[in-house]
């Protein structure tokens, strides 16, 4: 065994991995959005597995409110106040030499993510999306990517004590036909993200990390769940990834395997079987746009038309500060990692974050607080 | 065995049932048993319906461990012990 695998020993032991498993992990290149919670976790697990290229993506800084959970990073990161993807970089490089990571400090949308899963330079395609993100907008657009280059994409999602992960092995042909992907061939490919739920939660509906809390298991399970998937896509054992999704709730002993197979083969998705890409379009989704010399932004959500519900919304925002709402509009004072906000938000889903000129800070704000 | 079936509440949708992790509930159907807790706390229906007769798209509901949108939807049938699971879209991390 060749110095550079010595360290894998223990997980080449494992049947069905191998010296030929460690190989390929460490050929393989993997596209990590968002860098919190999931994604410190999978970063993490990854970077000690070994695979070889990880581009990390996340948009915001080290709180100490992200200690709790984040397991990359510590008091230093706060304290020197760098970026998520920045400080993982950091840390990987003392956890595993082998494995060369990309940082890019951006927000995920529709104009940039075909490039980070497919063009990125001295990267370009990545074998694998692992989904470290906090909202529904930025997990359809991942699917969308993952369906239309067919790109294998591991979701996951956690808040409070519960938690959900689920491995789409994209379909990249119309029903009927064969793919050439290694999943297709086998006959092993699920139905996507869509399939499974059509529709994002509209703003305001879903408890957030931000508003209801989190406990770190439920995160580090979700995330730990991800990454085994991804270890068994690696490695080529493609019969042994779950067709189900999981579902659990820590505090009532929950944990569930809900069937989703049939989603694809009686639904009618928008995505994988009629390939109609529409996150990826920018169809829907937010857009943002600076408010000119009023340090302010304003994200305009394209929504299904259902209106926020600010009675919900107020309580949950009542322990981060004052809250005042009419039929019209709610509006909220939040202090962020010590930075303060007025949040206001309409009834059609449109916000407006004062206190930044950043789209980044303002998205970041409105994922956190409002959810979406 | 009870003639009811279980019915688990996500967290998000405890306080408008008084935060009870999971009912009992007697219904032949998927679509008995969610009307019949409409009518007893109707706070959990506004949240669960989008219209009279459909669930909201981002929100699914298994029995045991089946999606109802690939069996009868609201009129899968129920038998005693069945559990229904409401289950959003998670979208934390």
């Amino acid at each position: 065994m060749g110095q550079d695998l010595e360290r894998y020993h223990r997980q080449m032991l494992l049947p069905g991995f191998g010296e030929a498993g460690q190989r390929r992990l460490m050929d393989a290149k993997i596209l990590v959005v968002g860098c919190g919670a999931l994604g410190t976790v999978i970063a993490n697990m990854l970077a000690r597995a070994g695979v070889g290229h990880l581009v990390i993506v996340d948009r915001d800084f080290i709180e100490i409110t992200n200690l709790q959970r984040q397991v990359l990073f510590d008091e230093r990161d706060v304290a020197e106040g760098i970026p998520k993807a920045e400080a993982a970089k950091r840390k990987i490089a003392g956890i595993n030499s082998q494995v060369t990571v990309e940082a890019i400090v951006d927000d995920v949308n529709h104009t940039n993510i075909e490039k980070l899963a497919t063009q990125l330079p001295g990267v370009g395609r990545v074998d694998l999306i692992m989904d470290g993100v906090d909202n529904f907008e930025t997990r359809y657009l991942a699917n969308d990517v993952a369906v239309k280059h067919g790109i294998p994409y591991i979701y996951g999602g956690a808040v409070g004590t519960v938690g959900a992960s689920y491995a789409v092995l994209p379909h990249t042909v119309a029903p009927g036909e064969t793919g050439e992907t290694p999943w297709e061939k086998v006959g092993r490919a699920t139905p996507c993200l869509r399939c499974i739920f059509e529709q994002a939660p509209p703003p305001g509906v879903n408890p957030t990390c931000d508003t209801a809390g989190v406990i770190g298991p439920a995160v580090s399970i979700v995330a730990n769940y991800q990454v085994a998937e991804a270890l068994k896509i690696l490695t080529g054992n493609l019969e042994t990834v779950s067709p189900t999704m999981l579902n659990f709730d820590l505090w009532s002993n929950i944990f569930k395997q809900f069937k989703v197979a049939r989603a694809y083969d009686v639904g009618e998705c928008e995505c994988c079987k009629k390939r109609n890409f529409e996150f990826l379009d920018g169809k829907f989704g937010s857009s943002t746009t600076t408010l000119c010399g009023r340090n302010a932004v304003q994200l305009s959500q394209k929504s299904n038309g259902q209106k926020l519900d600010f009675d919900e919304i107020a309580k949950r925002l009542q322990a981060h500060g004052k809250v005042t709402a009419n039929k019209f509009m709610l509006r909220a004072d939040i202090t962020d990692n010590g930075e303060p906000y007025e949040l206001t938000l309409f009834n059609d889903g449109r916000a407006i974050v004062k206190g930044t000129k950043h789209a980044n800070v303002a998205k970041s704000i409105y994922a956190k607080y409002v959810g979406a | 065995m009870s003639e009811n079936v279980t019915v688990r509440i996500p967290t998000a949708l405890r306080p408008q049932v008084g935060d009870q992790e999971s009912l009992d509930v007697a219904g032949g159907t998927v679509g008995e048993v969610l009307r019949s807790m409409n009518t007893q706390y109707p706070d959990f229906g506004k949240r669960l319906y989008k219209s009279e007769n459909e669930i909201n798209r981002f929100i699914n509901i298994y029995v045991n461990d089946e999606d109802i949108r690939f069996m009868e939807n609201l009129q899968t049938p129920l038998k005693p012990g069945d559990e229904v699971s409401i289950v959003p879209a998670i979208a934390g991390g």
